[in-house]
């Protein structure tokens, strides 16, 4: 069994609702192991992206902790968790993926850039990249000028631009078709397998999950480990 | 119903919009407010004074400056015409700061003319009045606020000599309004005013109360057989009216100052509502998807600004009072500094200025709302009102609008350059200049930000390129923000540059004709004649060791065939005409005017009586009528009146008098002027008289010292709507800013630290203000162009030489920048705090 890219354990999650709070996360334990494909499916509302945001560094957690590479995450500053984003995290959203004011290319250079590696060789990774998720020729369009699948085709390729050690994906085809979809997820699999990168999905879809190298469900804000069909 | 309900909680949600929104209208309401009731506050002190002064009186003789013989007086007496009133009026120092105003009646003749003089007189006997000179009576309201009592010494000073006065009486107004119009007024009997005002034997007019009809022309008949050569009859109004013109076009510029206001209040409102459009689109498009007509829609969102607009008018009106204040003060000052003396001491409710600019901000608001109305009612239900649908439409949008800024620009520009028009047609066109430039923005912007992505990422990156872009891709909204900063800038460079330019005017003309090194004459208040100096003064003066020579000069009103005018009677010393800078001018002009063969005119009079060069003034003068060619026109910028000048021989000839009441010294190379005028005192001591000595350098310094106080209402003015127009910005900003929260939530998921987002705001800010900055550059000198070259030549008469200092538009442009940064401050913080999780979680 390969070793654990990231360990959570604990991990409890709460917000407030009126005058009482709801509980989203109730002591989770999960060990994220390096390259594989996780899957976290639930009904919508059990917690998912909540789950997704504390993995992706984005929210802290109430209880509980966040382990990678020998660092909680949970203690982390504000800056040290920005950094540990932008270094070591690609992410996926269901929509809002890219920035509209930037071109296709920009896009994908953004990552690169604020990692303080944009040189012609990342420039040329990236239009490789744009090249295997079927883009060649758009880079310099705008996001508003691409169907939902093309943005999120897009939204791969900046994913994975950087080489990060963790890709997240929430929901990544859930704005689109099936057929969309379908090709997106194809194309998330192969690339992310080329370079042997980890990833955690939040997803509801069964064909997103079976995907994934094994699925959890989030129940009752715990985490339950789903038999392969 | 539910409509409605849902609008209210909307906007019960969004605080913070909805205030923006009433706080520019309140601001714009508050300016037009304020500077209206200053302004009518001034007329109706004005009015007020005059009318009680005139009382029942229906016509008046009287002979400019030099005055009437008082035994013209007796004379229709004696032919039995009465009611008949001789005045000497003026204005004196007195403790506590606001001059007096003494006015020397009989009181007895005052019956049925000035009942309140009258009856005030009156209260002191008439054995009192017969047998002793120096007494005078004083209303209740002067008497509190200076402290005095019957029986007590008011000392007051006119002409450089200070004379006591014994209060013989304290006397109750009638009523308010009257007592409103004898503010700061002191009565005196005839000879005591004579004395006091340095015009023994004369009198400055003689007020008559004549009836209608036959009886009254024939009376009128025999005054006019009676006048003297030089003395003239007219109805009694005439002058208070021409004193209210005179100010006239000053206040039009005010009004005009305080409509841009509004104008910028409009954008705010306009801003506030298309952003709440915007915020519910996907509320909007379900009521759509419902059944909800477009009608329905319309109105719903147009009684919306109409109701913002209303809070915001209800809030600017006590604004618009507390501030009308601090404009009252200005605007009284100005016009004592300019035209005559003024006081004021509260502004007047006045319920139509009210009434005018609560309709004013109540349709503003529902026109400043109709746009974004119109946008949400005409999309269809299944792209309602998306961002990016209304981002493309702002777009399409920006050239037809442009086109029409042009075509509206360009009759501007034909209002103000194409042919004559009047001082309002100037205004019109400025109006169609301004509204013009700020259709253009939008487009300007666009194709601005789009060039500047470039270079901009060139230099900073990333985030330069997605500044300069989120400008462009943003256009509804930083147009809007473009647009109420460019409009708010435009008026800071074209005023700005128009008083610079006015200065240097000023400074370049007060070089020029402050030839002398040194000018002596008598104190006097704004807009009287100064008081005649001693006989003998200038020989004595000229006889100054260091002294190289004198000039003398008589500043009097004089009756004209345009009415009473202002003469210049010159004796120009050894400069000839060094000091006088010509417009237009006759090949033997100076020769002819020196002859006493010719009269030159300013600028104002040219332009005020539509003369020029070849033309003639004709004269009412003692000897006679004299009619005079115009050999030139020379520039004047110390009365917008205008003045006629004449040589000291044609004055000499016509009024045959030597009186004099300026002179002017030069004094040899390198002199030490302080020590001079030492000397020159001495030499003028024992005459009995106070006497200013000036540096040709005080008196520049003092002019340009009441010119700026001037133009201290206009920058107030300037200053608000660059206020409101800054509250736009923020508000547009704000709105950008939460518009872009899932923008910048992926930014932050990407690894943008806090700080990166605040930059990159702040670059987005800075970058709109530096851009509106620069557009603002070509309209705002149009404007000064405009207000230079037009609105000052067709309100006063003065041609203004153009002089646009780099300094000045870089700093407007600095401005804009600056204004829009500390605008962008919050929203910038706003953004940079967004949890990048929580925005997510919203906006799936």
């Amino acid at each position: 069994m390969s070793k654990a890219l990231m360990q959570l354990s604990g991990l409890s999650k709460r917000y407030p609702e009126g005058d009482t709070e709801r509980v989203v996360l109730d002591g989770c334990d999960l060990d994220i192991r390096q390259g594989e494909a996780l899957a976290i499916v639930g009904p919508s509302g059990s917690g998912k992206s909540t789950l997704l945001n504390l993995i992706g560094a984005m929210e802290v957690p109430d209880q509980g902790a966040l382990w990678f590479a020998s660092e909680d995450l949970a203690r982390l500053s504000e800056r040290a968790r920005t950094l540990f984003r932008r270094r070591h995290l690609g992410f996926i959203f269901q929509q809002l993926n890219l920035v509209p004011t930037l071109t296709v290319l920009e896009n994908l250079l953004l990552p690169l850039e604020l990692n303080g590696t944009l040189d012609a060789d990342g420039r040329r990774h990236a239009l490789a990249l744009l090249e295997r998720v079927g883009l060649q020729g758009r880079d310099a369009s705008f996001p508003e000028h691409l169907s939902g699948g093309e943005r999120q085709r897009v939204a791969v390729a900046r994913a994975l631009v950087h080489g990060p050690g963790l890709l997240l994906a929430d929901e990544p085809t859930g704005s689109l078709d099936r057929e969309t979809a379908s090709v997106v997820l194809g194309l998330f699999d192969e690339l992310r397998r080329e370079q042997g990168m980890t990833a955690v999905l939040a997803t509801h879809a069964s064909e997103v999950a079976a995907k994934a190298d094994r699925s959890l469900e989030l129940r009752a804000g715990r985490l339950q480990e789903v038999a392969p069909a | 119903m539910m409509l409605r309900r849902a609008s209210l909680r909307y906007h019960l949600r969004q605080p913070w919009q909805a205030a923006l929104a009433v706080l520019g209208v309140a601001l714009g309401v508050a300016v037009v407010v304020a500077v209206q009731l200053a302004n009518t506050s001034a007329e109706r002190a004005f009015q007020r004074s005059a009318e009680a002064l005139q009382g029942e009186a229906t016509h008046r003789v009287s002979a400019g400056t030099a005055g009437l013989d008082e035994a013209l007086y007796t004379e229709l007496r004696r032919a039995g015409i009465r009611p008949c009133a001789p005045v000497v009026a003026g204005y004196v120092n007195a403790p506590g700061g606001d001059p007096l105003r003494l006015l020397g009646v009989d009181p007895w003749a005052e019956l049925g003319v000035r009942d309140a003089v009258a009856s005030a007189a009156l209260e002191v006997d008439a054995g009192r009045w017969l047998s002793r000179g120096g007494m005078a009576v004083l209303f209740k309201p002067e008497a509190e606020r200076l402290g005095l009592g019957a029986g007590d010494l008011l000392p007051v000073e006119a002409g450089g000599r200070r004379h006591e006065l014994e209060v013989a009486a304290v006397a109750d107004p009638p009523d308010e309004l009257t007592a409103e119009g004898l503010r700061n007024t002191v009565v005196v009997d005839l000879a005591t005013a004579q004395a006091v005002l340095g015009r023994l034997g004369r009198l400055d007019r003689i007020d008559l109360v004549i009836p209608d009809g036959e009886a009254g022309a024939a009376v009128l008949e025999q005054v006019k057989a009676r006048l003297p050569e030089g003395a003239v009859l007219k109805e009694a109004g005439e002058g208070a009216a021409a004193l209210d013109e005179m100010t006239a076009a000053f206040r039009l510029n005010l009004t005009a100052f305080s409509l841009l206001a509004l104008l910028v209040g409009a954008l705010l409102i306009y801003n506030a509502v298309s952003f709440s459009v915007v915020q519910r689109r996907p509320l909007l498009g379900r009521l759509r998807a419902l059944g909800v007509a477009r009608g329905q829609l319309f109105r719903g969102i147009v009684a919306e600004g109409v109701l913002l607009g209303t809070l915001g008018t209800l809030a600017g009106l006590p604004l618009g009072f507390a501030l009308a204040d601090l404009l009252l003060d200005l605007v009284t000052r100005t016009i004592s500094d300019l035209y005559f003396v003024l006081s004021v001491r509260s502004v007047t409710p006045a319920p139509g200025v009210l009434a005018m600019a609560a309709a004013l901000g109540v349709l503003v608001s529902g026109v400043a709302s109709a746009g974004p109305a119109w946008e949400a009612a005409t999309v269809s239900p299944r792209t309602a009102l998306e961002r990016a649908s209304l981002e493309a439409k702002a777009r399409r949008l920006a050239g037809p609008l442009g086109i029409a800024g042009l075509a509206l620009g360009g009759l501007g520009a034909a209002l103000l350059w194409g042919y004559g028009g009047g001082i309002v047609a100037g205004f019109a066109g400025i109006f169609a200049l301004l509204v013009g430039a700020a259709l253009i923005v939008p487009w300007a912007v666009r194709q601005l930000a789009v060039a500047l992505a470039r270079p901009a990422g060139a230099l900073v990156g990333t985030p330069g390129r997605m500044a300069a872009r989120g400008v462009a891709s943003g256009l509804s909204r930083s147009g809007v923000a473009a647009v109420a900063l460019v409009v708010a800038v435009t008026a800071v460079i074209g005023v700005s540059v128009m008083i610079d330019s006015f200065r240097t005017s000023l400074t370049t003309w007060l070089d020029s004709t402050l030839s002398a090194d040194i000018y002596v004459r008598a104190p006097a208040q704004t807009g009287e004649t100064p008081p005649p100096l001693p006989e003998g003064l200038a020989a004595e003066l000229a006889a100054v060791p260091g002294v190289t020579g004198v000039g003398t000069s008589r500043r009097l009103r004089a009756p004209s065939e345009y009415g009473e005018i202002r003469l210049r009677a010159f004796d120009h010393g050894p400069e000839g005409d060094a000091g006088i800078v010509y417009k237009d001018r006759t090949a033997q002009a100076w020769a002819d005017y020196r002859a006493g063969e010719a009269v030159y005119i300013t600028e104002p009079f040219a332009a005020h009586h539509g003369l020029a060069v070849g033309d003639t003034v004709a004269f009412r003068t003692p000897e006679g009528e004299r009619r005079m060619p115009v050999a030139a026109v020379v520039r004047d910028y110390a009365t917008s009146q205008g003045a006629v000048y004449v040589s000291r021989t044609f004055y000499a000839e016509s009024w045959g008098d030597g009186v004099i009441n300026g002179v002017a010294v030069y004094a040899e190379p390198g002199a030490d002027l302080e020590a001079l005028i030492g000397a020159l005192r001495q030499a003028a001591q024992g005459q009995g008289q106070a006497l200013q000595f000036r540096s040709d350098a005080e008196i520049r310094a003092r002019s340009l010292a009441v010119f700026d106080r001037t133009f201290a209402v206009t920058r107030v003015l300037q200053l608000l709507a660059a206020i409101v127009a800054a509250a736009g910005v923020f508000g547009a900003l704000l709105a950008l800013a939460l518009e872009r929260t899932g923008e910048v939530a992926v930014l932050r998921a990407l690894g943008l630290t806090p700080w990166q987002v605040w930059g990159l705001e702040l670059s987005r800010t800075g970058l709109l203000g530096l851009m509106a900055g620069v557009l603002a550059v070509p309209p705002g000198l149009l404007l000064a162009a405009a207000l230079t070259g037009v609105i000052n030549e067709r309100a006063f008469g003065w041609s203004l030489q153009l002089s646009v200092d780099p300094a000045l538009l870089a700093k407007a442009v600095a401005l804009a920048a600056v204004a829009a940064l500390v605008a962008g401050l919050y929203p910038a913080y706003r953004a940079a705090r967004v949890a990048p999780a929580e925005a997510m979680r919203e906006d799936g």
